[in-house]
């Protein structure tokens, strides 16, 4: 029994040894994620710059110019009249904000005001959702003002002092912000939006498929250099060489699978450390499937060209109709053909358990698809290199 | 112990409407270096692929040390040793490593393995160039290393396919010397070639093939002696007058 761990190992030394091999497949692994971070990793947020002109200069129009400095998506630069007007007719900015003289006189008394926005054409996107955002501090200030006057009026001049009604209202509107009296909930429909939950497996699975061209051109090759025949003259047994072969498929899939997923999880957070050894306990299963059918491919072909291009329609086909990279329902013919697809079955478990909906435990179809695929593949390759020539 | 070790009965082999072998008959004794000679395409591979094991005969039976290639493949792989024509062995790895993993394949455990990969190394004038990557070897060398993998499951029958094609003469000479010294070690050799003088130089007995079928077999002087004074006759004029002077593929 140590003749297949002893193959095994072997071929992992030689896929070591190959800078080709170990380029392609554990570096490539690694530029892939960092293409997917950039692309998926990291919010979008928005950030842009709000040009001032602070023409009142009194608390209110600090307070706003203050509120405005909290944002995290709005920087703050203060301008004279002159400067903006400058800046504008040099398109240096393409908008800026005033706030008038007398805008806290203003608010504080409830009578109307008005900032004036001015632009440079349309001002571009960037100015236009800045108008937007100071729009929205100064009507959420104007309304707090207001709020206080109400109040003030209603209530005795010697119960609450302008100091005491403007913390309590603060607070109120604090406790506002945290239970809202409208809220908003999004419902998305078609499957999960979020890009990396649904990426991360699919590139995942795209690597393990790999291992089918691996597998099968390995075999092949040492059918070309001799070395599988030179094998069979030995006191090697068929079963012996298949299981070792598998045994190096397996072990340099999950090796890529084990790169990857380390990468995802410890740079994206995707989730926590009992997944990750859920997720690899189902790679085991995925690696075991493309090993077998690798090995099936392998028995098959009688060239490299030839194990190279039905490891590439294999391929091709699980990640096309598998639904690899988007979600393909459960009605209508891509559903039904997906269920031919080893992609499908690793997919969505590995998505599930990923976005902690479901366990391991939970992923029985997955696992016995997988596996009866991986047991089929094995007797299939076993009984094709009997029917090659020189083989037994 | 019978003195013919291998005996093969009326070998026959067909690929699709090629006879490649065509009832080819004969003995090699125990010890004996054994010839095999022919132009290309003649057989010479396919019969040792299916005194090898490798390959099923259609018709006709081996067998090898009393044991029946057919029926007791098994038992025939513990007596055997090839060295292919092709250098069947993994570029990629170092001298060390390609004798480790066919010494285990062979049934070796590891630290017979290891032993025999030292002596084997050194048999063929490599154990100083062990660890390198044999990628990095010349032509004779990786010539010499193809044959020690073939030494490694110590067999008592040694298949030699073309050992020495394309080599400098230097490599060739050890690659000799390394096979007679095999052959005094009491190893029984099939040895097969191009090289007429090689043949000449190195078999008992030798056995001409040509389109799948055995057209002569004797000593290399009796075999000069058929036409001619067997000091001055040539074993390739004995060669080109058997299998005539036209080419071949």
């Amino acid at each position: 029994m140590t003749r297949p761990i002893y193959i095994a190992l072997i071929e992992l030394k030689r896929y070591l040894a190959d800078r080709g091999d170990l380029a392609f497949s554990l570096a490539l692994p690694i530029v892939l994620f960092a293409l997917m971070y950039a692309a998926f990793g990291q919010d979008i947020q928005f950030s842009g710059t709000a040009h001032i002109i602070d023409q009142d200069r009194a608390q209110r129009s600090r307070d706003l110019v203050s509120r405005l400095k909290q944002s995290d998506v709005v920087d703050v630069e203060l301008h004279t009249l002159e400067d903006a007007d400058d800046a504008l007719d040099r398109s240096a900015i393409l908008s800026a904000i005033v706030i008038p003289a007398g805008f806290t006189s203003a608010l504080d008394a409830g009578e109307p005001v008005a900032l004036t926005f001015k632009r440079r054409g349309s001002g571009g996107d960037e100015g236009q959702i800045v108008a937007s955002i100071v729009s929205s501090v100064a009507r959420d200030m104007a309304g707090q003002a207001q709020t206080r006057r109400m109040v003030r009026d209603e209530l005795d001049d010697s119960i609450a002092a302008d100091a005491e009604i403007d913390r309590k209202l603060a607070s109120l509107f604090d406790q506002a912000r945290e239970t809202p009296p409208v809220a908003v909930e999004i419902r998305t429909i078609g499957g999960s939006v979020d890009f990396v939950d649904r990426m991360l497996p699919g590139i995942v699975v795209m690597f393990l498929l790999f291992a089918v061209t691996l597998g099968a051109q390995t075999l092949v090759e040492e059918r070309r250099t001799g070395t599988l025949e030179r094998l069979m003259t030995t006191r090697l047994g068929v079963n012996q060489l298949f299981a070792g072969k598998f045994l190096a498929s397996l072990a340099r899939a999950t090796l890529q699978a084990l790169i990857l997923l380390s990468l995802g999880f410890a740079i994206l957070r995707v989730a926590g450390p009992w997944v990750f050894v859920q997720i690899m306990i189902f790679i085991l299963f995925v690696a075991a499937a493309v090993s077998a059918v690798g090995l099936v491919i392998g028995a098959v072909a009688r060239t490299r060209d030839q194990a190279a291009w039905f490891a590439v329609f294999f391929t091709m086909f699980m990640t096309i109709f598998g639904g690899t990279f988007f979600d393909v329902g459960d009605t209508g013919p891509l559903a039904v053909l997906s269920k031919i697809t080893l992609n499908r079955y690793a997919i969505d478990a590995m998505v599930a358990i990923l976005g902690e909906e479901e366990g391991i435990l939970q992923q029985g179809l997955g696992m016995a698809v997988l596996g009866g695929v991986a047991v089929v593949g094995l007797v299939a390759a076993r009984f094709a290199f009997k029917t090659t020539e020189g083989g037994r | 112990m019978p003195d013919d070790f291998l005996v093969a009965a009326d070998l026959t082999k067909s690929f699709d409407d090629l006879r490649a072998v065509d009832g080819i008959s004969f003995t090699i004794r125990r010890q004996e270096m054994f010839g095999l000679l022919g132009p290309n395409g003649a057989g010479k591979t396919t019969t040792i692929r299916m005194l090898s094991t490798v390959l099923k005969a259609d018709s006709g039976d081996v067998t090898i040390g009393g044991h029946s290639v057919t029926n007791d493949s098994d038992a025939v792989r513990e007596l055997i040793g090839v060295c292919p024509q092709e250098l069947a062995l993994y570029p990629e790895l170092s001298a060390t490593d390609n004798l480790m993993f066919f010494g285990r394949m062979a049934g070796l455990g590891g630290a017979e393995a290891k032993e025999a990969t030292r002596s084997n190394l050194d048999r063929v004038g490599l154990l100083d160039r062990a660890g390198d990557v044999v990628d990095k070897f010349s032509g004779g060398m990786k010539r010499r290393v193809n044959i020690a993998i073939a030494l490694m499951s110590r067999p008592q029958l040694l298949f030699l396919d073309e050992p020495t094609v394309g080599i400098d003469p230097q490599s060739r000479n050890h690659i000799f010397e390394t096979v007679l010294k095999l052959r005094d070690e009491g190893m029984t050799v099939l040895y097969t070639t191009h090289y007429m003088e090689e043949a000449d130089r190195l078999c008992d007995r030798i056995g001409v093939i040509d389109n799948g079928k055995l057209i002569r077999l004797g000593a290399p002087k009796e075999l000069k002696s058929e036409i001619g004074d067997p000091e001055q006759v040539t074993l390739e004029e004995v060669f080109l007058n058997l299998t005539g002077r036209s080419l071949r593929d």
